[in-house]
């Protein structure tokens, strides 16, 4: 016999982000799903927004590789508290990984809680893991087609972070195309210019991120 | 590129629809993968086949409708279909100021059981 069964394939994962969204909104945190390729930067913009903020923001971080712990590592040494997930293999985070680890944080005391999520510029932008907001970064050496060939994550982010700006003298990369790219696939996403090797650009996304928590 | 993970998710919808019902094979499914979903059916179908041995599943059809991107523009108001995976602008009037209606899908429809 047939069976009519209408459901959306990720209910489960939708679910598990709404119950997530719950947690978060009663612990009082709000939390930044950060995604880009691998190695765009995305642990060092952690570093230098937990250097920038510490003090005034209590900041707490999710960290979600497919295997290591070299990042939590990195965001460890800075005294914040910070899980680490290991998807095995999956390429990316989902948000019964990030229910699962919830308990080992402690929300309460967190006004902030980034997760990083797993480096590929196409999956993590498919689930909704809970956040408030997605940002995303682009680093300047991985080329101005990048919009146009991966366009979900420019759509879904609320900012773009464009890293390795201080490369720019170095690289043939059209710096106006990704802007434009951007805009016309997300009219309302914000673009920040930043180097977070040099701190160029850093204090106008650190400027945002208050506003946006507050 | 998460074929598996959305396999399995289809087969644990499929499963639990099975249980406590008396049913005990699944013969086929039938999914609707928009185009614009980041989903590739081969790869889908691929990777069902893989998660479906030794379950009540094990033998079953699985049968892709592709849905196709759909919008409506803000500025000329024409609604629109189109072929391709992505659409960035609209294709009456160029504009990039559109929302998308249908494409994104990833859903169950229903499945044959014994």
């Amino acid at each position: 016999m047939k069976l009519k069964v209408v459901s959306k394939i990720l209910d489960a994962n939708e679910r598990m982000a709404r119950e997530n969204e719950r947690i978060f909104r009663e612990a009082g945190v709000r939390v930044i799903n950060l995604m880009s390729s691998p190695g765009a930067g995305k642990t060092s913009l952690l570093e230098r927004t937990i250097r920038d903020l510490k003090g005034s923001v209590r900041i707490g971080v999710i960290e979600g590789d497919i295997t290591g712990s070299d990042d939590a590592a990195r965001i460890d040494s800075l005294g914040v508290p910070v899980v680490q997930i290991n998807t095995g293999g999956a390429c990316h985070l989902d948000a019964n990984m990030i229910n699962d680890v919830l308990k080992e944080l402690p929300l309460g005391e967190l006004d902030l809680l980034f997760i990083e999520n797993v480096g590929n510029l196409v999956c993590p932008a498919e689930f909704k893991i809970g956040e408030d907001v997605k940002a995303m970064i682009l680093s300047l050496t991985e080329g101005h087609d990048k919009p146009l060939k991966y366009p979900l994550m420019f759509q879904e982010s609320a900012a773009l972070l464009i890293n390795k700006i201080d490369l720019r003298p170095h690289l043939d990369v059209d710096l106006d195309k990704i802007r434009r790219d951007a805009l016309s696939l997300n009219p309302s996403i914000k673009i920040f210019e930043v180097s977070c090797r040099t701190g160029q650009g850093i204090d106008r996304w650190i400027a945002w991120l208050r506003t946006s928590i507050s | 590129m998460h074929e598996v993970s959305i396999a399995e998710s289809l087969l644990d919808i499929a499963l639990r629809e099975c249980t406590g019902k008396g049913f005990t094979e699944i013969r086929s499914i039938t999914v609707r993968i928009g185009k614009a979903s980041g989903i590739m059916p081969e790869a889908l179908l691929f990777a069902f086949d893989a998660v479906k041995l030794d379950t009540a599943a094990h033998a079953a059809v699985l049968t892709i409708e592709e849905v196709p991107v759909a919008g409506h523009c803000r500025i000329c108001l024409a609604d629109f279909r189109v072929e391709e995976k992505y659409v960035f602008n609209c294709p009456h009037c160029g504009s990039g100021s559109f929302t998308v209606s249908s494409g994104r899908e990833l859903e169950m429809r229903e499945m044959e059981v014994l």
